[in-house]
């Protein structure tokens, strides 16, 4: 194991010729809740899919899990070298159930335990009712990000990547969600908290904040860069 | 191979009762009166017959039986009979007051009930040569009568096989429900893959006021089958009916389905789920008329096509001005798998009341890219998420079967049909 389950150097992206990433550096040491910052466009939702491996994105550069270099990899190959995604707007999965998905997460994996992670994970997170519904499908915003938080849970990631997971909720959501991101907390993990407003960061302790501007770290700190982004907003520094 | 000629006509009917004999002979004048169907006529268009009728002569006895029903044991039936080749192989059953046994007897027996189901589901309507073949060469059938107030004690199960390579037969399922009466039955269409064949299948049936009836027909026809299917129902005062048809095979399969809501407060729940692989032709012309005040129909289909499968789906909700307060909704969508594939989707409604509900929605398209990179996000590899997105489409249909006991063998033949196009990298 390396010191950092989540390490990115270089790394440009974009479509076509349109560049969107322009060289990010960003670190998550194992353990540690880190989030990313930053006004709309900057490039935050892009990070999240040119990690995850979406194919209308060209990259260069590299981006470590657990000091594997994951950006030659299909999305499959990604997912089983320990990277997560909680989408922003998870798809909705017409006639598959939770419970098949998760099924089918075990079947995919190389490793023996995801079966007893999803009972303990379904019972502590309290998701029994929605194991028989279809993924995503009539669920409420809050609904969704339980069931990304679920299978987040199921998957025990090196890396979490929580792309605004905060968005569209209720206060009561959020502080709902923020202790789940928090309990996710683990030594042989690190999470990226992706969020545009402060507002979720209230609920947990994050070990660093990281501002992206216009496809590059601007600021990186501690929490009191959340702080001071919420009293003068995003500017161009 | 016999002929579709008077000596057929005479030895098809040498069991009949009188009032089927009347129509015998006046359907094989306008058989030979009436081409092959083609493109011209609404009714047949976007599909290519590709073959003459009189080149498969009536099958006019059963042929060997298949064995080996993999659908029988799952659907553990209360009562399970057999047509080989059109014909009622075995005695009549009779269980809980239910009968289910030949048609040419029932017909001699109870000529007067089995008439009033064969003719007032207006299976005489249909004039196209099929039809007409069917009424002047069928020989027996299957008949099932629930009486007044009974309600069967588990699946009426009924396999239907075709086994005569070159021949035409016209297996025919008549099927009474009386007031109050509920059953459920399934039927199982099979030949033997290579068997090149032709086959006219009709299902007629009648629900008197608040009977209830399930159908469901799994179409298994080998590859090498035509078949050229009529269904017809009529529905009485709050009956309900629910009807699904699963499509596997047959080079090209056809079913004409005719509900008539008749009563009033009386109801239709029409499931689909269809899989055209290779060169497969899968055909359905689906026809809801509401009739009676305060009725209420749902068609729900889900098809596939794959390779150069083509499917066609066209639905006509006729709504008469005596249908006030209906609802009626027609849904079908396609998943298009490859580029030589080919579906038609075509929902009508015809509307001639003022006051009713209704709605329709068609769709034909690729797989989901969204979906498919979202289940890859959770480590689950291409093919496998192409898989489950197909098995989830697929599900939405099969969850409303009327026998869930069936849906196991069912998912595992459209998963296989699906599973061997990417095994041959045609998707």
């Amino acid at each position: 194991m390396t010191d950092n389950a989540l390490q990115i150097e270089g790394l440009t992206a974009g479509l076509g010729d349109h560049q969107i990433l322009k060289g990010i550096d960003l670190t998550v040491p194992f353990g540690e809740i880190h989030a990313l910052m930053g006004p709309n466009g900057s490039g935050k939702s892009t990070l999240a899919h040119v990690l995850t491996g979406h194919e209308d994105y060209e990259a260069a550069g590299s981006a470590l899990v657990d000091g594997v270099d994951i950006l030659g990899m299909s999305v499959h190959e990604r997912a089983r070298s320990g990277l997560f995604h909680a989408f922003q707007y998870p798809v909705a999965l017409p006639g598959i159930s939770l419970e098949k998905l998760t099924n089918e997460m075990e079947d995919a994996s190389e490793e023996g335990d995801v079966e007893t992670r999803a009972i303990d994970a379904a019972e502590r997170m309290r998701m029994e009712p929605f194991l028989d519904r279809f993924v995503n499908v009539g669920l409420s915003g809050g609904e969704k990000k339980r069931s990304e938080m679920y299978q987040l849970a199921v998957a025990a990631p090196t890396v979490a990547i929580l792309d605004e997971i905060d968005s569209g909720l209720d206060v009561d959501a959020v502080r709902d969600v923020a202790e789940m991101v928090e309990s996710m907390r683990n030594r042989q993990r690190g999470v990226l908290v992706i969020t545009h407003y402060n507002r979720i960061l209230r609920y947990m302790t994050v070990d660093r904040i990281h501002v992206l501007v216009d496809g590059r770290i601007v600021e990186s700190g501690g929490p009191e860069v959340a702080e001071r982004l919420e009293a003068e907003g995003y500017k161009t520094r | 191979m016999p002929s579709f000629d008077h000596d057929a006509v005479s030895a098809a009917g040498a069991n009949d009762a009188p009032w089927r004999a009347a129509t015998r002979s006046a359907a094989h004048d306008a058989y030979l009166a009436t081409a092959m169907p083609d493109e011209s006529e609404e009714i047949w268009r976007y599909i290519e017959l590709g073959f003459d009728l009189d080149d498969y002569g009536p099958a006019l006895e059963p042929g060997v039986p298949l064995d080996g029903d993999p659908l029988l044991e799952v659907s553990h039936p209360a009562v399970a009979g057999r047509l080989v080749d059109g014909y009622w192989v075995g005695d009549d059953v009779e269980a809980a007051g239910v009968t289910v046994g030949s048609l040419d007897r029932s017909s001699s027996t109870e000529p007067e009930l089995v008439e009033s189901v064969v003719t007032g589901a207006g299976l005489a309507d249909r004039r196209d040569r099929f039809a007409l073949a069917a009424t002047a060469f069928g020989g027996d059938g299957a008949f099932v009568h629930i009486p007044k107030g009974t309600v069967a004690p588990g699946v009426i199960y009924l396999e239907t096989q075709a086994t005569k390579p070159g021949s035409t037969s016209f297996p025919r399922i008549v099927i009474a429900v009386d007031e109050g009466g509920e059953a459920s039955i399934v039927v199982h269409f099979r030949s033997r893959q290579e068997d090149d064949l032709t086959v006219v299948p009709q299902i007629v049936a009648a629900l008197g006021d608040n009977a209830n009836l399930s159908v469901t027909v799994v179409q298994n026809w080998g590859y090498a089958t035509r078949a050229l299917g009529n269904t017809n129902v009529v529905v009485g005062r709050d009956a309900a009916l629910r009807f699904a048809e699963i499509g596997l095979g047959g080079k090209l399969a056809r079913l004409h389905l005719d509900v008539r809501l008749e009563g009033r407060g009386s109801s239709a729940n029409i499931v689909g789920a269809y899989f055209g692989d290779k060169e497969q032709t899968l055909d359905y012309r689906y026809f809801m008329r509401h009739i009676g005040t305060n009725t209420r129909s749902d068609m729900f289909l889900k098809g596939a096509v794959e390779d150069e499968a083509r499917s066609v789906f066209t639905g006509m909700i006729r709504i008469e001005n005596s249908g006030q307060k209906t609802e009626a909704f027609q849904t079908n969508r396609n998943l298009i798998l490859s580029d030589g594939a080919s579906a038609q989707s075509v929902p009508n409604l015809e509307i001639l009341a003022n006051d009713v509900r209704c709605g329709h929605g068609s769709t034909l398209g690729p797989l989901d890219a969204g979906q498919r990179y979202y289940l890859m996000s959770r480590g689950i590899g291409e093919q496998q998420a192409d898989r489950l997105q197909v098995h989830g489409f697929f599900e939405e249909a099969l969850l409303k079967l009327p026998q869930p006991e069936i849906a196991g063998p069912v998912r595992e033949w459209i998963s296989n049909k699906f599973v061997a196009a990417q095994v041959a990298g045609r998707v």
